[in-house]
């Protein structure tokens, strides 16, 4: 192959290498807006998107920057209906966790991940709720969010699954340029 | 390995400062969004309007499924349930009789005392196509906007009573704070004291009632009632009934936002109150002499109280249809009780 056909191939590889991590995670943002409950609004929505951002900052920090980070959650924000600005921050906080004890997580397996997991869900949604407190001048009740934590938790392995396969197949290979 | 301690300056520069930045952009957003709503709101109805069609299309079908699966458990219980039913519609029939004949009262005591009816209220029936049970956030998604004469503050109510108000408006969709979300606050009225209270929403599923002015005993199973306050929401709309006593009394709504296929959206303006003027104009003419030898059948003491009452508006003077819409109901010939007899 030529030098300008490799260039052809290698240049919609790596740029989808570097957008499909967002877009995995925006993908996951709508899905869990969609405005239907299998469960008749007893459990709440599942926060997806946090799943995929605490995947992409395990796996390719270089592929989920804080900016991406920020769009991710303001989009959450609008399509919940809710109050701007609280997840956007929610999703920063855990990925500033995320990224510090990147070492420490990115070891964890099994029951360990979702426990680590865990503790990135509680971090973004004492976040997000404390942000819900001032913002509404008033205590927010506390079971709904520790409701969507749990929710969101158990989603956790089902979302990782898909999210490994992508990296396997695409976004390691493509920015080799394979 | 990674210690556990924060290292605020790890020497990655750009990326440190791009951090803060977007964490203070967060926070600004989130200040911004309560000082300065239309920014975002614009940008939600814009999204709505977007994925309306869509939603419409896609909610049909996954409803039927989400209902099949949310009431999976009933089926442990169809039996208990059906003979709970038929208690109900066995006790309803006989509440149905006391209300039949309260109306026919109510109808004949109206014309006795000329009551003004109160105006019909022009509504939209609009589709539900979305809603929202997250933490911080209980909404609802309609197909119907600003296009349809939507307009945002306006009441949502369904067959059963009030579920909220709207406070997004798009061209083709519009969206509805519900009564439990974290931000909705609604002036009530519970009716058996006729206390006043604000029911605030607190994203439980049964809204706190902060109990406003005057002293009347409130018990559970009162019910209450919107409002027509600060002229937001139409007087006397259903809202639900008390439950629990003491410091925090909550309300269960009547309305179920989960089972809200179709919604009302009612226009309401607060009547604008008469001009004040020293004489009162129309008093003495032909139509007030009508009115005076109808209200001269009325007992002596309801008249004195009738008389120190300020004299209503010209519009007010004419009497009110007499004849009911609904040919089953008791038909009056706009005679009195007593010509009656």
């Amino acid at each position: 192959m030529t030098a300008a056909g490799e260039l052809w191939f290698s240049w919609p590889g790596r740029f989808l290498a570097v957008v499909l991590p967002t877009l995995t995670a925006v993908c996951l943002v709508i899905l869990a807006n969609t405005p239907v409950s299998f469960t008749g609004y007893l459990l709440p929505a599942p926060v997806l998107a946090l799943a995929a951002v605490y995947f992409w900052v395990l796996v390719r920090p270089d592929l989920m920057p804080p900016l991406a980070v920020l769009a991710i959650g303001s989009l959450e924000d609008l399509l919940s209906g809710g109050p701007p600005g609280l997840w956007a921050a929610g999703f920063l906080a855990a990925y500033v966790l995320t990224d510090r004890q990147r070492e420490t997580f990115a070891g964890l397996t099994g029951l360990g991940a979702v426990v680590a997991f865990a503790g990135v869900m509680l971090l973004a949604g004492s976040t997000a709720y404390g942000l819900a407190c001032v913002v509404s001048m008033r205590w927010a009740p506390l079971p709904p969010l520790l409701l969507e934590c749990v929710t969101t938790v158990a989603f956790y392995p089902l979302v990782v699954r898909p999210m490994g396969w992508v990296q396997r197949k695409f976004v390691g290979s493509l920015r080799n340029g394979a | 390995m990674a210690g556990f301690g924060w290292r605020l300056t790890r020497g990655r520069g750009a990326k440190q400062f791009t951090l803060i930045a977007c964490a203070v952009s967060a926070v600004a957003i989130a200040l911004l969004g309560k000082a300065d709503g239309p920014i975002f709101d614009k940008a939600r109805a814009e999204l709505s309007d977007w994925t309306g069609p869509v939603l419409s299309d896609v909610r049909g079908p996954l409803i039927g499924f989400e209902r099949w699966f949310g009431n999976l458990g009933t089926i442990f219980t169809v039996y208990s349930d059906n003979a709970e039913l038929r208690r109900e519609n066995a006790e309803l029939h006989k509440w149905q009789e006391v209300a039949l004949s309260l109306e026919s009262r109510l109808h004949r005591y109206e014309h006795l005392l000329n009551v003004v009816p109160d105006p019909k209220l022009p509504f939209i029936t609009a589709r539900v196509i979305g809603e929202a049970s997250r933490p911080f956030v209980k909404t609802m998604i309609l197909n119907a906007g600003t296009a349809q004469q939507v307009k945002k503050g306006q009441a949502v109510v369904d067959d059963r009573g009030l579920l909220g108000r709207i406070y997004v408006t798009g061209e083709d969709t519009s969206w509805v704070i519900l009564l439990t979300d974290l931000n909705s606050r609604v002036p009530v009225v519970i009716e058996s004291s006729h206390r006043r209270a604000i029911l605030v929403g607190d994203n439980t599923p049964a809204p706190q009632l902060e109990l406003d002015v005057g002293d009347g005993p409130i018990k559970p199973g009162d019910r209450v009632l919107s409002t027509g306050d600060g002229g937001l929401l139409p007087p006397d709309v259903p809202v639900g009934v008390v439950m629990g006593e003491g410091d925090t009394v909550r309300v269960a709504l009547f309305a179920a936002p989960g089972t809200s296929d179709f919604v009302h959206i009612v226009d309401y303006h607060m009547a604008e109150p008469p001009p004040a003027t020293d004489s009162v104009p129309g008093v003495g003419s032909p139509k007030t002499a009508a009115n005076s030898q109808a209200a001269s059948n009325i007992p002596a003491k309801i008249t004195s109280v009738l008389a120190v009452k300020p004299p209503p508006p010209p519009a007010a003077v004419k009497p009110p249809p007499l004849l009911s819409q609904d040919p089953n109901q008791p038909q009056f010939d706009g005679q009195t009780e007593e010509q009656d007899r």
